[in-house]
């Protein structure tokens, strides 16, 4: 661990040390303060300009992401459904009524299941599968691996009904292609969407294949911000392709791995768009995610006060896995 | 400081006015100052119109006629299918819809009870087109309005019937299509028996009002004294009857199978559909024609089945209640439904249209017709939507995942006393 404590110091030393060259600034003089007395009055101006800069920001961010949390929160209090949205004055404040039908309800219990199962499956494929290939792409820039990143780069950026359209036909298993190879080499068609057990499977495989891309493309910003002398010094010593890929690669991509590991973790948390689009949360409930659960509750059976509580639950469960990680990854740093 | 304690109010300034812009959100929730209608009546005003599904084309066509006669001007807006419900509760919770909207029958609940639609009870005897008497019983103004009022009228009626190929039956050796529960199983069966990847009939997994059309063909309800009541030997009877296609291995197990290519394929060669199959095979196989019909469905002790369809209603607070009116009574006037039959394909809800020739002549119409002396709406309540997602999860876990059938109908049963509870 120290090893890579110190890999990464001395790469922020050496920035650091751009930095000042650029700026003109002689090296061991500490950047940007300047010796100088000030009044009182300035002083507190300037410690209040920093709030007057964040200021527009914080207050997006209170209006269109917290806000919406506390609406959510007192909304999953009531039994607000179409008719209260109608009649506002029949709304019933009902406590926590909504929050105990949830943690009796067979359903969400297995939507949390199902959740799990995805997040299970899906976070170590994508960070496996998407360091891999970026990996791959690293070993050369000419210009067929600079074709081949835009290659996996474009599901990334194709529209989620399109996909799900095209995957619905390749998975079909009526008339699907997929199918049709299988019989073509003499195999059992396999009922892709409409078995629980392949549904999720194959569902979990669209959604590894669409999000590999942007995170093939940070590991490959990442790799390519190694400097070279690392891997010429590794050589120097005799390491081996794997051991350098291990011993000084690796560590090095620490901060991409821990991006890429939070935000796959909270995307497969939310896991929606291809349940939704390709199976309906089916087949037999078999895909339907948390989200999913709380979008039927809310926006197909228009019960708002329940799906709140959902959503509630959710964000719970969000929030304490981002901070568990963030507590680990400091745990590492230290 | 003076600059901080400035800053601090601005930002304080800034919070306010979002909370009261949240605040104003909420206030317009409530549909409708009753003072604001009507003030539009002495000059022609332009209506805005909501039409589900891709109709939005034909409807502007439709209503060409009516702009001439009364300058009345109508503005059009085609809503997917998929999007109404959100379409209504945003319209709902920011009081903003349009004048007039179609309604499908099975979304009628929500839309009254989120206070969407307005109550025209009061003013639907000027309009001879709109009386009750006009429409099918099964749409009685009584019946689309179970707490009283007159909140919409019909407009397109359509209904579930059953859709066999003829030479696939006929070479099995059925002369006739099945008429009789018991006649529809073994037929089912014999036709499966064909071969591999060949079914005798097609239950789609969706489609909720399947077991419900199989309840009523017992002769039982579904409601009782205004609460769902499933514990019913008439319900159970109908679970049986639908598990029994599967227990038979006569109908598809995969929740992709595509009924139209199946119905064209020959691998499912009976199922319950409505009119727009009728349609579908026509388009995308038209030398199939001759080799395929429909019959009433096939009955228990009684022939009912879904009637299904949609209404015209007035949004709540539209500014143009009677200009409204005169548009939805003349959409259901006899000639302008069949019109609307020509150019979309839409079964007509007026009786008296049915006697058209384009209708009258037509052997398919002339079953649809009859069917729809026999049918029933699904309950129009909201708890309804919530029962038809449980019904479709026990049927389709017991058929496709082995479920237990007595735990499973017991916990059936219990959360439909939850929904009723709610």
């Amino acid at each position: 661990m120290t090893g890579d404590g110190g890999a990464g110091g001395s790469l922020l030393g050496s920035t650091a040390v751009l930095h000042r060259r650029r700026a003109g600034v002689p090296a061991g003089q500490p950047v940007g303060r300047r010796p100088a007395r000030r009044s009182r009055l300035a002083r507190v101006r300037r410690a209040a300009v920093p709030y007057g800069f964040i200021a527009p920001a914080l207050l997006l961010l209170a209006l269109f992401g917290l806000l919406p949390i506390v609406v959510a929160a007192g909304v999953s209090l009531t039994d607000l459904d179409i008719g209260g949205l109608g009649h506002p004055d029949t709304i019933r404040v009902i406590g926590l009524d909504n929050y105990r039908r949830l943690f009796e309800d067979a359903a969400f219990w297995r939507s949390i299941q199902t959740t799990g199962l995805f997040v299970g499956l899906g976070v170590p494929v994508i960070i496996t599968v998407s360091l891999a290939v970026a990996v791959g792409l690293n070993a050369s820039r000419s210009r067929f691996f600079r074709a081949l990143r835009a290659f996996y780069f474009l599901p990334a950026i194709t529209a989620i009904v399109a996909i799900a359209l095209i995957w619905g036909y390749l998975y079909n298993s009526q008339f699907g292609l997929f199918n049709q190879l299988l019989g073509a080499v003499g195999l059992e068609p396999v009922a892709w969407l409409s078995q629980p057990g392949t549904a999720r499977v194959a569902v979990a495989l669209v959604a590894v294949w669409r999000a590999t891309g942007l995170n093939i493309i940070i590991f490959l910003a990442a790799l390519q911000s190694i400097p070279p002398e690392y891997h010429e010094a590794a050589a120097l010593d005799g390491a081996g392709r794997w051991t350098t890929f291990w011993r000084v690669t690796f560590p090095l991509l620490r901060f991409a791995l821990f991006f890429v590991t939070v935000t796959t973790l909270i995307g497969w948390l939310q896991f929606f768009d291809e349940p939704y689009v390709l199976t309906r949360g089916g087949p037999v409930g078999a895909t339907t995610s948390v989200s999913l659960f709380i979008f039927k509750n809310g926006f197909s059976l228009n019960q708002f006060g329940y799906a709140s509580a959902g959503s509630m639950v959710l964000f719970v469960i969000i929030a304490s896995v981002t901070v568990l990680q963030l507590r680990l990854a400091r745990g590492t740093d230290d | 400081m003076r600059r901080t304690t400035s800053t601090l109010r601005l930002g304080v300034a800034a919070a306010a006015t979002a909370l009261v812009l949240a605040a104003c959100g909420n206030s317009g929730s409530t549909p409708g100052a009753a003072d604001a209608t009507d003030a539009g009546s002495s000059e022609a005003p332009t209506l805005s119109v909501w039409v589900m599904g891709d109709s939005g084309a034909n409807l502007e066509a439709a209503v060409k006629p009516f702009t001439e006669k009364t300058g009345i001007a109508v503005d059009v807006e085609a809503i997917p299918w998929d999007s109404v419900n959100d379409r209504l509760t945003t319209a709902v919770a920011s009081g903003k819809g349009p004048d007039v909207t179609q309604i499908g029958l099975s979304q009628l609940a929500s839309f009254m009870d989120g206070g969407a639609l307005e109550d025209i009870s009061g003013k639907i005897a000027d309009y001879p087109n709109l009386a009750s008497a006009n429409f099918p019983s099964a749409v009685s103004a009584e019946n689309l309005n179970p707490d009283g009022g007159v909140y919409s009228v019909p407009w397109v009626s359509d209904t579930r019937v059953l859709f066999y190929r003829s030479d696939i039956l006929a070479q099995a050796g059925f002369a006739a299509p099945p008429a009789t529960w018991d006649e529809l199983r073994t037929t089912a069966k014999a036709l499966a028996g064909r071969g591999e990847g060949q079914f005798g009939y097609y239950i789609p997994q969706w489609d909720a009002p399947l077991p419900v059309t199989y309840t009523w063909q017992t002769g039982t309800d579904v409601m009782k004294d205004g609460k769902i009541d499933l514990d019913t030997d008439g319900f159970r009877a109908a679970v049986d009857h639908y598990l029994a296609f599967y227990q038979d291995g006569s109908v598809p197990t995969a929740s992709d199978f595509d009924q139209t290519t199946g119905f064209i394929s020959g691998a499912a060669p009976m199922l319950v559909s409505g009119p727009y199959l009728a349609n579908a095979i026509k388009e995308q196989a038209p030398d199939l024609d001759g080799k395929w019909s429909v019959s009433p469905v096939p009955t228990d002790s009684k022939g009912t089945s879904l009637f299904a369809g949609s209404n015209l209603g007035v949004w709540a607070g539209s500014k143009n209640v009677d200009a409204s009116l005169q548009l939805i009574n003349f959409l259901a006037g006899p000639a302008t439904q069949v019109a609307w039959y020509k150019a979309n394909g839409e079964l007509p809800a007026v009786t008296a249209a049915f006697d058209d020739p384009a209708l009258a002549d037509d052997p398919l119409v002339a079953v649809y017709a009859k069917q729809l002396q026999d049918s029933k709406p699904l309950p129009i309540s909201t708890a309804w939507d919530a029962a038809n997602a449980a019904i479709l999860e026990t049927l389709n876990a017991i058929a496709l995942t082995g479920a237990d059938k007595a735990q499973s109908l017991d916990a059936l049963n219990q959360t439909i006393e939850e929904i009723n509870a709610r």
